[in-house]
């Protein structure tokens, strides 16, 4: 009998459909991807900053020159921005509708100077890396007063939205107003924490860690946890085990942390669905502004930020577009055990070696 | 500069790219594979699927043979099951119910190389009518709450035979994306006292620049904040909560601006997959004041990646007034 459950976040519901359910691997044809035009002309590998904007920001241990070869990690301004970052924000009404001007900034953050597709390649020092430049744009871009969220999502294969050229690489988007999703999430943590005074993330860890069915792998400061309500298969969240709402706020030693779960997590998932289509975003705290009084009051005792990473293993269709219900042919409690049982492989892409 | 425009309804923000619109040409063509092998949804193949719920046959003859035009019958790897109860129970901080629903599949034509788009007005009508009697047939059984209609038209829309079919499914609950509209326009209808769908079809009307056919009953538009590229509504003009309850002239109607504007979004876009769903009031015996049922159609042109996802925000390269404008057959 397939099950209807609610994410006690957001009340979404999802139906776990277990009598379609399929085998890892047999979600693996999804699509053939196209052609990977030739190395030389990836934009983002080490000397070719020329075919880049120039760079936002870089981490170039040598310290060399901007927009030169030499650098662990680079930040460049999208080419295809969806958002620009000059203007005044305006808001206008068209009779019932309402427009805002689409400012906003759009950065790619180029995750290796070598063209390594993919996280699980790269070291955890170099990981270790990629979450401090994380950290330091969403920290630089708060002092904007225009912007009110960045979301720093991944899409890894053509399915899951990358470009041509599979070369390792983040995304982030600061907008000015909260984007729904986050909201949603934001509004369903402090119901909660109205009524029980408590957080609605460190009560589901502690029935999750009561239980262990859906627990994939476990740092000393992280959980990596398939959801009781996954709306995708092997739908994955890393969350900190202490109570945290803002993702820049992380320790040192937290930071080293998450990067070995971020690089066991997705190890793990690369090798149980065979480097998988995958998207991935980190649900933080909102920047808390006086806009108006008690915006988001709560938020540092009521939200708790974690990664949601979602392999992209089935296509939606018209009933999840028209119902917001998602259809879910594998069961978080296989998935994890599956996420369990994977050897991540400890191997280091030869050529993503670091200075 | 490129626009954040807001759904007025469901409070949606949508980011419409208006620098360097995408025209149709812009998408590339989708392959298309018309395989016919074995296809379960074809005249003769009746016994490779669960038998069958209804199905009309102008000539007469019987349940389950061959003569049919349009046939109805459960779907083989159903979303949920119809048999049993709901039993919602708690577990710890986790709420659940058992799957109970029904999922149906709609075949609209014998014919497996005909697309939606290639149906006799009339096909169309009885298509309709088929919406119309299941919906009227399952909200009967109590356990359901609402009954979503939609098509899966392409494998990018997540077609998985390619055999042109409807599908249905009756949940035992209210799905959020509608539960979103339905308190939106009721926020709406409280302070204004008029329907929010109502207003909009005022301003389309009299704008124009979205509009891309009317018909005595039916609007066509591309919405304000559409979310994707070319994505179109149908709506009745006239203030209606629930689609079962159309009078037989409005489905018609329904039926007809359906085909015509499939048939311009086949042409212009070089027969893209897309999705359409029914949007209507809940199966609930009152339908909410300010409700207004109406058929989105998307599309798949582009995909939804990880912005998408973590922020809910769509981003459209094609505003609506230029697809429109394509829609109309302008160039």
């Amino acid at each position: 009998m397939p099950e209807l459950r609610k994410d006690p976040l957001v009340g979404r519901w999802v139906i776990i459909s277990t009598e379609r359910a399929k085998r890892p691997d047999e979600f693996l044809d999804l699509e053939t991807p196209e052609q990977e035009p030739p190395q030389e002309d990836c934009p983002f590998c080490e000397g070719h900053e020329a075919k880049t904007s120039p760079e936002i920001r870089a981490i170039r241990p040598a310290g060399s020159r901007p927009n030169s070869p030499g650098w662990n990690v680079r930040v460049v301004p999208s080419i295809a921005p969806v958002l620009r970052i000059e203007g005044d924000l305006k808001q206008e009404k068209q009779g019932i509708y309402e427009i805002t001007s689409g400012i906003g900034a759009h950065e790619i953050v180029i995750e290796s100077p070598s063209h390594v597709s993919s996280l699980t390649d790269l070291p955890e020092t170099q990981i270790r890396q990629i979450i401090n430049v994380y950290i330091e744009r969403i920290t630089d871009l708060e002092k904007d007063p225009r912007f009110r969220y960045v979301l720093l999502f991944k899409n890894h294969g053509q399915a899951a939205g990358e470009g041509q050229f599979r070369h390792c690489r983040s995304q982030l988007i600061a907008l000015p107003i909260n984007p729904i999703r986050v909201r949603e999430e934001l509004r369903g943590a402090r119901a909660y924490f109205e009524m029980k005074e408590r957080c609605v993330l460190c009560d589901m860890l502690r029935q999750e860690f009561d239980s262990q069915e859906r627990i994939a792998a476990e740092t000393p400061y992280f959980v990596a946890l398939t959801p009781f309500a996954s709306r995708f298969p092997f739908e994955l969240w890393i969350l900190p085990k202490l109570h945290a709402a803002d993702f820049t706020t992380l320790s040192p030693e937290h930071r080293d942390d998450l990067a070995r779960m971020m690089k066991t997590a997705f190890s793990k998932l690369s090798k149980v669905l065979n480097d998988p289509p995958l998207n991935y975003i980190i649900h933080t705290a909102p920047f808390r502004r006086p806009v108006k009084p008690g915006y988001w009051r709560t938020v540092d005792e009521d939200f708790h930020w974690h990664i949601e990473i979602m392999p992209r293993l089935t296509r939606v269709a018209g009933f999840e577009w028209g119902s917001g219900f998602y259809i879910n042919p594998f069961t978080p409690e296989e998935a994890a055990h599956f996420l369990r049982e994977a050897k991540e492989t400890v191997a280091v892409h030869p050529s993503a070696g670091l200075a | 500069m490129a626009e954040i425009r807001m759904d007025s309804a469901v409070y949606r923000w949508v980011i419409v790219s208006t620098d360097n619109p995408m025209s149709p040409a812009d998408f590339e063509p989708e392959p298309r594979k018309k395989g016919t092998d074995s296809c379960p949804f074809c005249p003769g193949s009746e016994q490779m699927t669960p038998p069958e719920i209804a199905a009309v046959r102008p000539k007469g003859g019987q349940a389950n043979d061959p003569s049919w035009s349009l046939r109805i019958f459960p779907n083989r790897f159903p979303a949920l099951r119809i048999e049993g109860d709901l039993d919602r129970t708690g577990a710890g901080i986790y709420d659940l119910m058992n799957g109970v629903g029904a999922h149906e599949v709609i075949v609209e034509t014998p014919d497996h190389s005909k697309d939606l788009a290639d149906l006799q007005p009339e096909q169309m009508e009885l298509l309709m009518r088929a919406f119309q009697e299941r919906s009227i047939d399952l909200r009967k059984d109590k356990r359901f709450k609402y009954l979503l209609i939609f098509k899966n038209h392409g494998a990018s829309a997540g077609a998985s035979l390619s055999h042109s079919h409807c599908q249905l499914i009756a949940l035992p609950i209210v799905p959020k994306r509608v539960m979103e509209e339905i308190r939106g326009a009721d926020r709406y209808y409280e302070q204004n006292q008029r329907c929010v769908f109502c207003e909009m079809i005022r301003q389309e009307t009299s704008e124009r620049s979205r509009v891309v056919l009317e018909t005595p009953e039916i609007l066509c538009f591309a919405p304000f904040a559409s979310r994707f590229p070319f994505e179109l509504w149908l709506i009745p003009k006239k203030h209606a909560a629930d689609f079962a309850a159309s009078p037989p002239k409005l489905l018609k109607e329904t039926g007809e601006a359906l085909r015509q504007v499939l048939i311009r979004i086949k042409e212009v876009l070089r027969n893209p997959s897309y999705n359409f769903m029914i949007h209507t009031s809940p199966l609930a015996a009152t339908p909410p004041e300010g409700y207004h049922w109406h058929i989105e159609l998307m599309p798949r042109l582009t995909r939804v990646a990880g912005f998408e996802w973590g922020s809910g925000f769509y981003v459209n390269p094609t505003p609506p007034e230029v697809a429109a404008k394509y829609l109309r057959g302008e160039k």
